[in-house]
């Protein structure tokens, strides 16, 4: 790396801008300030005019060398670097720039130092320090989602005379709008340093309508019809978090966080993202250039219709430890590498649970539905970055465990299965245009002691088309296979679970091979079009077969089709737009198991408005 | 023990796997243990005289072994005893409890030496209910005749077996009673069982028979099947049963039905070592007489489909289809197709919808068979408005079960979709309750459906009625399993129903089971002559919108029987082309929504994945 930069890309450009600037600022701003402007005796030797020293000071041994370009006659002469400035006294250095009259506070921006998001002192917080943050988080999310999955009549009765099939008309309605509402409080200066502390609460209310054709699929009693409305008002972050203490000079730290707080387990959620209560230990080292995590979180209980924490009712039996570290620049730099471990104990063999709709939930409706539990030990090595201009992120996942008595197999199994997702893109002006490839080892004999199909705890994949991919976004219910979904809602593993939220991993299913191609217009700086193609193919369908009691099923699910726009009317995050349509259609696997012959493919088309402050 | 299992089930899994690629041509004999499918059970497949003692031994060596005293029997798959033996201090007497504390039905009824015709009843579910692609136990019958489905799972559906308790009796014409030697199928002394400790019987992968054990004085059902229960009866049946025991990959619990699989048996931790077995002689106890059951001697067991079975293949009509019959002392069909008594079925229609009905049934993907990819294996029966049987055929492994239940159902939709149901039903004597002497009139169920339905002419407006929808009314709730709604018109109220006490189908013919019947049959009337059925698969037959006949099926799924009754029906229509059909859409019993929104009864409910070689579904919604 001693080779000049050349050509800086914009993301380097930023950085060099930040660095060139921020480097005095940043010793001005120490809390143990040197005596003079001047370096300070630790640091490298002031470089010659021509050679700005790009080097961060600490370990790094090499330093970054920049040439400046050969000076224009024509322009004017660059200010000297070093040299005493002018400058006026200023007692809080938040509220500069609205005492130069540049900037002016409004509730309703969140940008431009609002005191409400946290960029100067909250004054009613004085008496805890001069530099205790107030933070207001508001978020609000409006869907309208139709969409058609292969729904069986409702076996006691249905809503049409002449009904005289399993499946019935598929078509689903859903309205459905949260709100989080909440705040931090923060102490110390969070520009340039880990804040000392932080409060953070943050509340949802929800409400959503669901409208089905079929009665009961919404509820188990078909009396109650094929609309269904249900709020819910919950926590959804609580938590303290302290910084307990510094370990360099660069604020390399080690905190904690305390309670209700969100978690992920990898760069796109592959094994487990939510909110989850419990204590985490975090903190970097060399620059930042390593992070660790060591947590232990007892899964919350989730409201079955909104997918959030439930906290009237008593978090699960069911516990994760998760260690994990990341290295930046590794093996290369601008791609980081994370290795994580995370052990998951679900002890949910006691007692029945059915959750809101009055659908038995756990243990899942297949097999004997004799309660059982589990042990999970997932071994994942994780990257995320770029090699020169292609992006990639990828993930290598081996899961060992014990399940003390599998439904199907009707006897303890040994867990045994892995996972594996690469995304490889690369931006083409204004396009970007991805490959994806995951796939996710399935159970070959259900009956066996083995169980080698690959379940998350509880996944969250950002990856392939998330949002707008019918196969990961929709919740297919294996019709006539029990009281499981193929996948879950927002979920890419087929992993035949009651629910992804509520119910237990499962690791007898059928696998899946997933390879998609996906292009993303950035057609404005507000208008992003995102597209993709996957097909989508099952590893084993063993576990389908014998469920259905159906002779052999194909592997091939089909194609994902699906189109998004997103709109950002301000280009920025606080408001979006997202208009997107989704269709699968089917495979040979799809056409066995579903009336796919009387009715269109299944599809999704949602529209989504996010306001955020 | 338990690792000897765990060795014979992976050799089982790999057997199967072998045996399915084999099986998808045709499904030959000499498979060996694992591999039969229906097609292996040949003359020389029975149970012989010298089998029956080593089972009565083993399973009395085995209670010896648990300290207790049993009673046992042994019967072949067309339900002849071969064997019954009590060991000495057995008790004699056995109560029937579901352990609900409810009065009325059979609950509490006591019979003072009746322990071999509990063993029988046993006996008789295990083998009628397995097959060759099927080893279902009275675990099995607990697990699918209870009001929930899986019992106790919150507001699910009844168990899709609801009510086929009460068949295989004594009083129906469809079974074979009276003194040994007499063809099959033999009747169940108590009708099929639910009481753990039932168990089919085979050998080399051919069903033989089945075997049943009470030693605790109960005749009673598992309302909880989520615990593990270690269950005398059933020790002792697992005990006896050793080296006939059931394929592993063809017991219920490999086979699912919505996901769920069956219970077999909850364990088979026996205690009895597989050492020397004593002579029968050798054991302290006796072979137990049976009056029109048992003769006191054991003798060898009839191999299937043989003559002297009374099933035996088709050598007419049904022949090219690979049909089963019944046939009597003199090898005569006894239920060859014919035009109805009542003259609105002609022969050929009879044929026709019974050959249709096959067909669809060889296309139909089994619910309930190993290994997957099987068909379904049934009985058809078609019957006429005055509920006699036109004609009877089988598949060639259909489990015997069926043979009573296709009868049943088919009057039942014949029956209750007749006009004259209301009027008959009024003519039905008081059915007594041989524990309390309590005494119901069934006809004043016609009151409570007319009340159910808000309908006056409810039972006399000739509103078409499939088996399906009459189960949907006689069901502890309406709508059917949903907890806290009422019961529906023909079912007592929960608190005081159990599956020993269901209300109009048991009434029917409690008179007739406890003794003391008068009339025709079980039920009193001819139409109905042995009993109804409250689950799935029967539909009437129409000429227009007149009622000529029914069509009910019983041996696979539900879903599977009502499809073969309804498409069978549908495509003889179409093929034959003399206006008969179903019932016309706007006749049918799935108009009816009692209480509004979600209360629709069904008509039928066809499968998901309906055939073996399609990709159709839906199938029957052009009808």
């Amino acid at each position: 790396m001693s080779a000049p930069i050349s050509r800086p890309g914009p993301a380097i450009r930023a950085a060099l801008s930040l660095l060139v600037l921020g480097s005095p600022l940043a010793r001005a701003q120490n809390p143990r300030p040197s005596p003079s402007p001047s370096p300070s005796p630790s640091a490298a030797p002031t470089p010659p005019a021509d050679q700005i020293e790009l080097r961060r000071p600490g370990r790094n041994p090499a330093p970054l060398v920049y040439e400046l370009p050969p000076i224009d006659p024509a322009q004017v002469e660059p200010p000297a670097p070093v040299l005493p400035r002018e400058s006026l006294p200023i007692s809080d250095r938040w509220r500069l720039m609205e005492n130069l009259g540049i900037v002016k506070q409004k509730f309703s921006d969140p940008y431009h130092q609002n005191v409400y998001k946290g960029d100067k002192p909250y004054k009613p917080f004085r008496k805890w320090g001069d530099d205790v943050f107030l933070n207001l988080i508001g978020l609000s999310d409006t869907l309208v989602e139709a969409r058609r999955l292969p729904i069986p009549v409702g076996g006691q009765s249905s809503r049409r005379p002449s009904a005289l099939d399993v499946f019935g008309k598929g078509d689903q309605l859903t309205l459905a709008q949260t709100v989080l509402f909440g705040g931090s409080i923060i102490k110390g200066n969070t520009t340039f340093k880990p804040p000392d502390y932080e409060y953070r609460l943050i509340l949802a209310a929800h409400l959503n309508r669901t409208q089905v054709d079929p009665v009961r699929a919404l509820r188990v009693d078909p009396h109650q019809g094929f609309v269904r409305y249900d709020p819910h008002f919950t926590l959804v972050e609580a938590f303290y978090d302290k910084h307990r203490r510094n370990v360099s000079e660069r604020y390399d730290f080690d905190s904690y966080r305390v309670g209700l707080q969100p978690l992920i387990s990898d760069f796109r959620g592959f094994i487990f993202q939510d909110n989850a209560l419990g204590l985490r230990f975090f903190g970097n080292r060399q620059d930042n250039r390593v992070q660790y995590n060591l947590g232990i979180f007892r899964r919350m209980e989730k409201d079955t219709n909104s997918g959030l924490i439930d906290i009237a009712q008593r978090p699960r039996s069911d516990d994760i430890l998760i260690a994990n570290l990341f290295r930046q620049d590794t093996p290369r730099p601008g791609h980081t590498t994370q290795v994580t471990v995370i052990y998951n104990w679900n002890h949910e063999d006691g007692k029945d649970y059915y959750n809101t709709n009055g659908f038995l939930e756990r243990p899942a409706v297949i097999g004997d539905v004799r309660p059982h539990g589990y042990h999970a030990a997932y071994l994942g090595l994780n990257g995320d970055g770029h090699f020169g201009k292609w992006n990639l992120t990828s993930s290598l996942y081996g899961v060992v465990g014990h399940d003390s008595r599998h439904p199907v197999a009707q006897r303890s199994q040994l867990i045994l299965a892995g996972f594996s997702a690469v995304e490889l893109s690369r931006d083409f002006d204004w396009v970007r245009g991805r490959l994806t490839l995951i796939g996710a080892t399935g159970d070959s004999d259900p009956f066996d002691g083995r169980a080698t199909g690959f379940d998350a705890i509880q996944e969250n994949p950002q990856i392939g088309g998330a949002d707008t991919g019918f196969w990961i976004r929709q919740a297919v219910p294996l019709a006539g296979g029990g009281g499981v979904a193929l996948s879950g809602r927002n979920g890419i593993l087929p992993s035949l679970r009651s629910s992804k939220d509520q119910g237990q991993s499962n690791f007898v299913n059928p696998g899946l091979m997933f390879s998609g191609l996906g292009a993303d217009f950035d057609v404005t700086p507000q208008i992003r079009a995102v597209t993709n193609v996957s097909a989508i193919a099952f590893a084993n369908t063993s576990i389908l077969s014998v469920l259905r009691n159906q002779g052999a099923i194909d592997r091939f699910v089909g194609v994902d089709t699906s189109v998004a726009v997103q709109y950002r009317p301000l280009m920025t995050q606080n408001i979006v737009l997202n208009v997107s349509g989704a269709a699968l259609w089917p495979g040979r696997s799809f056409r066995l198991l579903y009336d796919e012959n009387r009715r269109g493919p299944q599809y999704s088309v949602l529209a989504n408005v996010l306001l955020s402050y | 023990m338990s690792i000897s299992r765990a060795r014979c089930r992976t050799v089982g899994a790999a057997l199967a796997t072998a045996a399915f690629t084999v099986l998808s041509c045709g499904g030959e004999k000499g498979l060996g243990r694992e591999g039969c499918a229906g097609a292996c059970s040949s003359a020389s497949d029975f149970l012989s005289s010298a089998d029956v003692q080593r089972i009565l031994a083993q399973g009395s060596v085995e209670a010896q072994a648990r300290g207790a005293r049993a009673t046992l029997a042994v019967v072949d798959r067309v339900g002849n005893v071969l064997g019954s033996f009590r060991m000495n201090g057995a008790d004699p007497s056995f109560r029937i409890s579901s352990g609900r504390a409810v009065r009325g039905g059979l609950e509490d009824a006591r019979f003072a030496s009746g322990d071999a015709l509990a063993a029988i009843a046993k006996a008789v579910t295990g083998a009628f209910l397995s097959s060759e692609g099927n080893a279902f136990s009275t675990r099995t019958a607990s697990q699918i005749i209870q009001e929930n489905f899986n019992p106790r799972e919150f507001s699910q559906p009844s168990g899709p077996l609801y009510g086929v308790q009460f068949s295989q009796l004594p009083c129906s014409d469809i079974m074979r009673s009276g003194s040994e030697g007499m063809t099959g199928p033999r009747p169940s002394p108590l009708g099929l069982s639910a009481d753990p400790g039932g168990l089919p019987l085979y050998k080399e992968g051919r069903l033989v028979g089945g075997v049943g054990v009470i030693s605790d004085g109960l005749y009673a059902l598992d309302p909880d099947i989520t615990d593990i229960d270690e269950d005398p009866d059933e020790l002792i049946a697992v005990g006896a049963a050793r080296g006939f025991m059931a394929p592993g990959d063809r017991r219920g619990d490999r086979i699912t039905a919505d996901g769920r699989t069956f219970r077999f048996v909850d364990s088979e931790d026996v205690k009895s070592g597989a050492a020397t077995i004593p002579a029968l002689a050798a054991i302290p106890g006796a072979t137990v007489a049976v009056d029109g059951f048992f003769s006191g001697i054991i003798r060898s067991g009839i191999a299937f489909r043989t003559p002297e079975s009374g099933f035996r293949f088709d050598t007419g009509t049904f022949a090219d289809l690979k049909g089963v019959v019944l046939v009597d002392e003199r090898n005569q069909n006894r239920f060859p197709p014919r035009a109805g008594s009542d003259g609105l079925l002609t022969a050929n229609e009879v044929i026709s919808i019974l050959r249709n009905a096959l067909m669809v049934a060889n296309r139909a993907r089994a619910q309930i068979r190993r290994p997957l990819g099987s068909a379904a294996e049934v009985t058809a029966t078609v019957v006429d408005t005055a509920g006699e049987v036109l004609g009877l055929v089988r598949t060639p492994d259909a489990p015997v079960f069926g043979t009573d239940v296709a009868a049943q159902k088919a009057r039942t939709a014949g029956f209750f979709s007749n006009p004259q149901a209301a009027a008959e039903l009024q003519t039905v004597p008081r059915a007594v309750y041989p524990a309390t002497g309590d005494s119901v009139l069934p006809g004043s169920s016609v009151t409570l459906m007319r009340q159910f339905l808000n309908d006056p002419t409810a039972l006399s407006n000739g509103l078409a009625y499939s088996a399906r929808a009459i189960g949907n009314l006689h069901r502890p709730f309406f709508p059917d399993g949903v907890a806290g709604r009422p019961p529906g018109p023909f079912s007592p109220p929960y608190s005081n129903w159990s599956p020993f006490h269901v209300g109009l189908q048991l009434d029917l013919v409690i008179n007739a089971v406890s003794g003391s019947a008068s009339g025709v049959g079980c039920a009193f009337l001819p139409k109905i002559r042995n009993g109804i059925q409250i689950f799935p698969g029967a539909v009437p037959i129409y000429r227009g919108s007149q009622l000529v006949g029914a069509i009910g099926v019983s041996g696979d799924g539900v879903d599977q029987d009502d499809m073969i009754a309804f498409l069978g029906l549908a495509n003889a229509g179409v093929a034959l082309k003399t206006g008969i059909a179903n019932a016309p859409r706007e006749r049918r019993a799935d108009l009816i929504e009692p209480f509004g929104l979600g209360t629709r009864l069904r008509y039928v409910q066809c499968p998901q994945a309906p055939f073996n070689d399609s990709t159709e579904h839906n199938v029957c919604a052009d009808f």
